[in-house]
Formats: C-alpha cells, sequence, structure tokens
C-alpha cells in the first residue's frame, strides 16, 4: 500500500466515523422529538378545562340561610336544590329525563362551585350572578375535540339530545375553555374533571425533601470520612465496593427493604413521604456518595499538601480547602440523585402509594401520592380525560427534572474553580 | 561558622518494603542555605520531607533514626506536627497557592494559629510575607484576585509568601524553580539569598548551577545515601568522593 493509499483510507475512516456520531445523534434527537411530541400533543390540552357559563339565581325559598351567614353555616348548608334549579333553567328542557341528561353535562362539584360563590359573597341570596361551571369530562373531551361526534349513538358516550344541547350551548356562546386550576390544586377523583395533581405535588416534595435530609449530611460524611481519613485497608475496599454494588441495585429491592423494616417491623404510617423520603434515601445515599467521592478525589493533592505545609490540620485542610472545593461536583450530584429519586416510582408502589388519596396531605405522615406513581395510577384508567391528564402529569414531571438538572449544571460551571 | 539548627541522626525510612533512605547523617546549619543535589529518586526530596513531617501523608512511610531541631526530637510520636510545620515552612515543585484570594492565601496561615487577631494585624502580616517574598510591589493593588491567576513565578513567590507568613524558622524548597523559566528563577535565587538571613533553608535542586549561586552547604545523594555532603565551594571545586565528582561533571544522572 502506497502512502497515498493510506493517508486516503485515514481520511475514509474518519469521514466514516463522522458519519455514525452524526447517525446516532440524529436517531437519539429523532427519539427525543417523538417522545416530547407525544406527550404534548396529548397532555397540553389537560391545562385547559371546560366551563360553562351559567346564570345562578340564589332563592331564599330553596335556601335554609340568610344573608351575612357564618363561615360555618354557609359550609353545612345544603345548596343541592339551588344547583338543581338553575342547572335545570341553563337550556330549556321539556320533560324529566331531559333534565337528567342536561344535569350531566356539568361535573359533580357544579354544588361545591355554587356554595364557593356564596362564600365569596355572602349577600347574593335574591340576587343572580353568572358563573363558570365545570363541565364534565364527556362535554370536556366533546369541546377540546377528542371525542369524534359522528359516530352512531350508541357507540357514544354522549347522546343524540345532549349533543343538541351541547350546539345550544356553543351557539349562545355559553361553553368556553379555561385555565384548569383543579389540575393544580385537587387531590386525585373518580372524575377526571376534577381530578388533579395537587396531593401527588405536595408528596413528592415532602418525600423529596426528607429523602435530601436523610441522604445528603449522611452522604456527604461518608464520603468525606472514606476519601480523606479513613486507612486505605481490605475493610475500606469491601465498603467501597459494596457502595458501588448497593447504587445497582433495583430500585424496587429498596422497596421491599421498606415494606419489610419501616412498615412491618418499626410500623410506619403506610402510603405516606415519609417513609417515601426514608425509602428513596436508602436508594440515594450510594448514588450521592459516588460524586461526591469523585469530586473530593479530583482535588488536586498539592492543595492538600499546601494547607498541611502551613500548619493546618488534617480536620482544617479537608474543611477549609477540600470540601469547598469538592462542593459544586457534590451538589450536582446530590441533585441528579434526587431528580432519580422524584421520578422512581417501583419502591413507592411497594410501600403503598398507590392508594387512592383524595385529600391533599398536610404533613409528610398524610397518606399521600406521588408525581411517578400518579402517572403510573392514571395510566390504567380508561377515561380520556385521564390519558390527558396522564400525559399533563409527565409534563409536569419531566420539567422538574429538567429544572434540577440545569440547576446541577449550573452549580458546576457557576462554582467549579480551576487550580494549576 | 553558624549554629546547626538541625540534625540528624542514622534517618532510615521505608515506603512499604523499600528503603528509601539509608543512615543519613546530616547536619543544617543556622541562617545558612543547604542545597540538595542528586539524581531523581536520590532521596534528597524524602529527606526534607522528613523536617516538616510530610512524610506522615503517606500511610506505608516509616521512618526510624534521629532527627532533632534545636535539641527537640522531629520524629517523636506525640510531637504536634501542627507546631511543627509551623516552625518549619515548606515550598512545593509546582506552585500550588489556593484557589483563594491572594490575601487569604497569605493570611490562612496566621489565622489558623491565632497570628493576627485583628483585621489590621492580618493586613500587616500579608504586606510584610508579600513583601519579603518580593511580589508586594507587582500585588498590591490586586490582593483580591485569585491566586491562581498570577504567572507561575509569581505564584511560587506567593507560596513563599504563604510560608513566610506563619514566621517559620526553617524553610524547606523542593525544587521551587523546576516549573519557572529563567527570569521567574532569577528572581527566586534574589529571593532566597535575602531570606537566608533570617531564614535557614534547605533547598532541593537539579540545577547544579543553583546549588553553586544560592547554597554554602551542599549535600549529595545518590540511591538514599548520602554521599559526601561540606562547602558548596568545595563540593563543586575539590569534592573527596569519585561519585560526587562524576554527578557533578555530567557525567552520569
Amino acid at each position: 500500500m502506497t502512502k497515498e493509499e493510506r493517508l486516503k483510507k485515514r481520511h475514509r475512516a474518519e469521514k466514516r466515523f463522522r458519519f455514525y456520531g452524526l447517525t446516532s445523534i440524529f436517531v437519539a434527537l429523532l427519539f427525543v422529538v417523538i417522545l416530547v411530541q407525544n406527550i404534548f400533543s396529548k397532555g397540553s390540552s389537560a391545562f385547559k378545562k371546560t366551563v360553562i357559563t351559567t346564570e345562578v339565581f340564589f332563592d331564599q325559598e330553596l335556601l335554609e340561610i340568610q344573608n351575612g351567614a357564618s363561615q360555618e353555616e354557609i359550609m353545612e348548608a345544603d345548596f343541592y336544590d339551588i344547583m338543581i334549579e338553575n342547572l335545570i333553567k341553563a337550556y330549556p328542557a321539556k320533560d324529566r329525563d331531559e333534565e337528567d341528561e342536561l344535569l350531566k353535562l356539568f361535573s359533580g362539584d357544579s354544588e361545591i362551585e355554587i356554595k364557593k360563590a356564596f362564600l365569596n359573597d355572602n349577600n347574593l341570596i335574591g340576587k343572580t350572578i353568572t358563573l363558570d361551571l365545570t363541565a364534565s369530562d364527556d362535554i370536556d373531551q366533546l369541546h377540546k375535540g377528542n371525542y369524534p361526534r359522528d359516530l352512531p349513538e350508541e357507540r357514544r358516550r354522549i347522546s343524540d339530545f345532549q349533543l343538541v344541547i351541547y350546539d345550544y350551548f356553543v351557539e349562545n356562546k355559553k361553553i368556553s375553555k379555561n385555565f384548569n386550576n383543579y389540575f393544580f390544586n385537587n387531590g386525585d377523583s373518580r372524575d377526571p374533571e376534577l381530578a388533579g395533581i395537587g396531593g401527588a405535588l405536595v408528596g413528592s416534595f415532602y418525600s423529596i425533601l426528607i429523602c435530601l435530609l436523610l441522604a445528603f449530611p449522611v452522604a456527604v460524611l461518608a464520603s468525606i470520612y472514606l476519601e480523606e481519613f479513613a486507612p486505605k485497608n481490605k475493610i475500606t475496599d469491601f465498603i467501597e465496593i459494596n457502595i458501588n454494588n448497593l447504587a445497582a441495585v433495583p430500585s424496587i429491592v429498596y422497596g421491599l427493604l421498606a415494606l419489610q423494616i419501616l412498615l412491618a417491623t418499626i410500623q410506619l404510617p403506610r402510603s405516606t413521604p415519609l417513609v417515601a423520603g426514608i425509602t428513596l434515601a436508602l436508594m440515594t445515599l450510594p448514588r450521592i456518595i459516588i460524586p461526591c467521592r469523585a469530586s473530593l478525589k479530583a482535588v488536586p493533592p498539592s492543595i492538600r499538601e499546601g494547607a498541611l505545609a502551613v500548619g493546618a490540620s488534617k480536620f482544617q485542610s479537608v474543611f477549609h480547602h477540600v470540601v469547598p472545593l469538592a462542593l459544586p461536583g457534590t451538589l450536582s450530584g446530590t441533585i441528579i440523585g434526587l431528580a432519580q429519586a422524584l421520578g422512581e416510582t417501583a419502591p413507592l408502589i411497594l410501600i403503598g402509594m398507590v392508594a387512592f388519596v383524595v385529600d391533599i396531605p398536610s404533613s409528610p405522615v398524610d397518606p399521600s401520592s406521588s408525581l411517578p406513581v400518579q402517572v403510573y395510577l392514571w395510566s390504567e384508567s380508561a377515561e380520556r380525560g385521564f390519558v390527558e391528564k396522564t400525559s399533563a402529569t409527565i409534563m409536569m414531571l419531566l420539567s422538574f427534572l429538567i429544572v434540577m438538572n440545569f440547576i446541577a449544571v449550573y452549580l458546576r460551571q457557576k462554582f467549579e474553580k480551576r487550580w494549576n | 561558622m553558624n549554629n546547626i539548627k538541625i540534625k540528624s541522626k542514622n534517618l532510615n525510612v521505608y515506603y512499604g518494603n523499600k528503603q528509601a533512605l539509608f543512615d543519613v547523617n546530616l547536619d543544617l546549619n543556622e541562617k545558612e542555605v543547604t542545597a540538595l543535589i542528586g539524581p531523581s529518586g536520590c532521596g534528597k526530596s524524602t529527606f526534607i520531607r522528613c523536617i516538616n513531617r510530610m512524610n506522615d501523608v503517606i500511610d506505608i512511610c516509616k521512618v526510624t533514626g534521629n532527627i532533632e531541631m534545636d535539641g527537640m526530637n522531629i520524629n517523636d510520636k506525640d510531637l504536634d506536627v501542627v507546631s511543627l510545620r509551623e516552625r518549619v515552612g515548606m515550598v512545593f515543585q509546582k506552585p500550588n497557592p489556593f484557589p483563594k484570594s491572594i490575601y487569604d492565601n497569605i493570611s490562612y496561615g496566621p489565622k489558623i494559629h491565632g497570628k493576627g487577631e485583628t483585621k489590621s494585624e492580618l493586613d500587616q502580616i500579608v504586606e510584610n510575607s508579600l513583601k519579603k517574598s518580593a511580589l508586594w510591589e507587582e500585588v498590591k493593588d490586586r490582593l483580591d484576585e485569585p491566586g491562581t491567576s498570577l504567572s507561575g513565578g509569581q505564584q511560587q513567590r506567593l507560596c513563599i509568601a504563604r510560608a513566610i507568613s506563619v514566621n517559620p524558622e526553617v524553610i524547606l524548597m523542593d525544587e521551587p524553580c523546576s516549573a519557572l523559566d529563567p527570569i521567574a528563577t532569577a528572581k527566586i535565587e534574589e529571593l532566597i539569598d535575602e531570606l537566608k538571613k533570617t531564614y535557614t533553608i534547605v533547598i532541593v535542586t537539579h540545577s547544579m548551577a543553583q546549588a553553586v549561586r544560592v547554597s554554602q552547604k551542599t549535600g549529595f545523594f545518590h540511591l538514599g545515601k548520602l554521599i559526601e555532603v561540606g562547602k558548596t565551594e568545595k563540593i563543586f571545586k575539590n569534592p573527596d568522593n569519585k561519585m560526587t565528582q562524576d554527578y557533578i561533571t555530567g557525567r552520569f544522572g
């Protein structure tokens, strides 16, 4: 082979390699785009809800309370009759059956929504106000264009008569889409139009907070001790190997461990962020120790020697010089570990976070859900409304993960110091 | 002849099973520069790291024999290395300023030893140390800039200033100029000349010329043994030992 041929071959090899590299990046990006596009197209409609603009007249005869009633009196009062009387006026229905079909177009929370309006202004008796009442899931999906209306009636969830009412609403501009506050403020619900991730958000927040509080100090101190103070012998080698092994243990195993020890033996309350946080902390611990030790190791020995040579003690050289230099790497490792914990589902299913929890937890020992478990729960529901909520929850989860990873990268780049 | 500041007697150092120093007997005179020369791996650095017990950092390192400073046994297990290193400063081969400001680099030592209680005392120490290391004029207006932003030679002078900030009695220099260009080297050598009025200095060097220029006494190490020690003039003009002769004339090493 001549020199020229060899040179050509080398160039060809390089071009081939570049081509392979570009192809893999392109394929990877394509999959990301497909995933994101899929989630967005399904989920973005969940951030809006369909409301029916309804006139509500507060008839004194149908209410047992007076103007100026106290909060407690209003909370206890029955607004059912008021609701029925006003909702059936939304469309001129002819008989009882038609009225029933009309009522089904509103969500199950109409009574509460009317009551809330009265709570805001307790002088409404005898007056008429206009309220945007949440529509039922069927109308919601129809209005968002997710239900085909040209199917035969028996294959639709909405009757022909309800379609007539819907068209009447559209014609009279009584139906519109509002920001879906329920999605963020409500807990889980059997009715898709009322279900929200409020409970899951709070549950995830508490879980991650507990995970951080437990895992971070333990992991950082363990790393500092192992890296800087522990003698290098067989015992520390054994510990190091096992930390690496623990980081690779499937997360469901931690769930089993928590089930046996935290729930069965110690009897901590089931389905709570407390247990979830402890379980996630166990899982995250080795995943923080590894990057923490790596960043301690990356601090050049000359810094330690420099500190020791001016008479700093071992402790001073570590905590005045090595740890501050290793901190950016440690923090970004911690955040990435927490991001993994935030997306973890399997161990949480085992400790009972799949329970159907309607209330938003007010403390870490209340039963709760979490974001990834909520995704899992809703993805199994048949209603079209839960499909969009599943995707919307994934969008929320992904955006949290992106924000956390961004913070990790930012911390590393901002505070990482260069040394010679 | 100056007083003897540091005296080593039958000093042996082992790294695991490997012996790095063999029965070294070497006296270092007060307020004088002693140069240690010899081929790489001959134990010069190991020897000076015995003087401030830096070998403690290495787990497998074992030191036997005696090494005394003003009659105090440095090798004593119960000796507090922190106060020893306050008295014996060190400058390393590669400049290793802390990735902090110039000011913090120098004030760190005095702070941890409780010298310079007030800000103005610390300011004074920083100024004096920088003046003694001939860096003051170059950096006095940018004390809050990171020490790592200085040039290599300035960084090394910063490290010298850091070493003298705790007011030691002895300064150990482990090839302080090997990473520097000739101009920076000349500045450091000038500085060493000035510093020997106050401090006892031990310098490890690979440059024969440097040893001749800065030192009054020279020791030649080979394979862990101290082959010959004497007045610098004598070692370089008329050594007793054939090996020394071969080394300084460049026949091996």
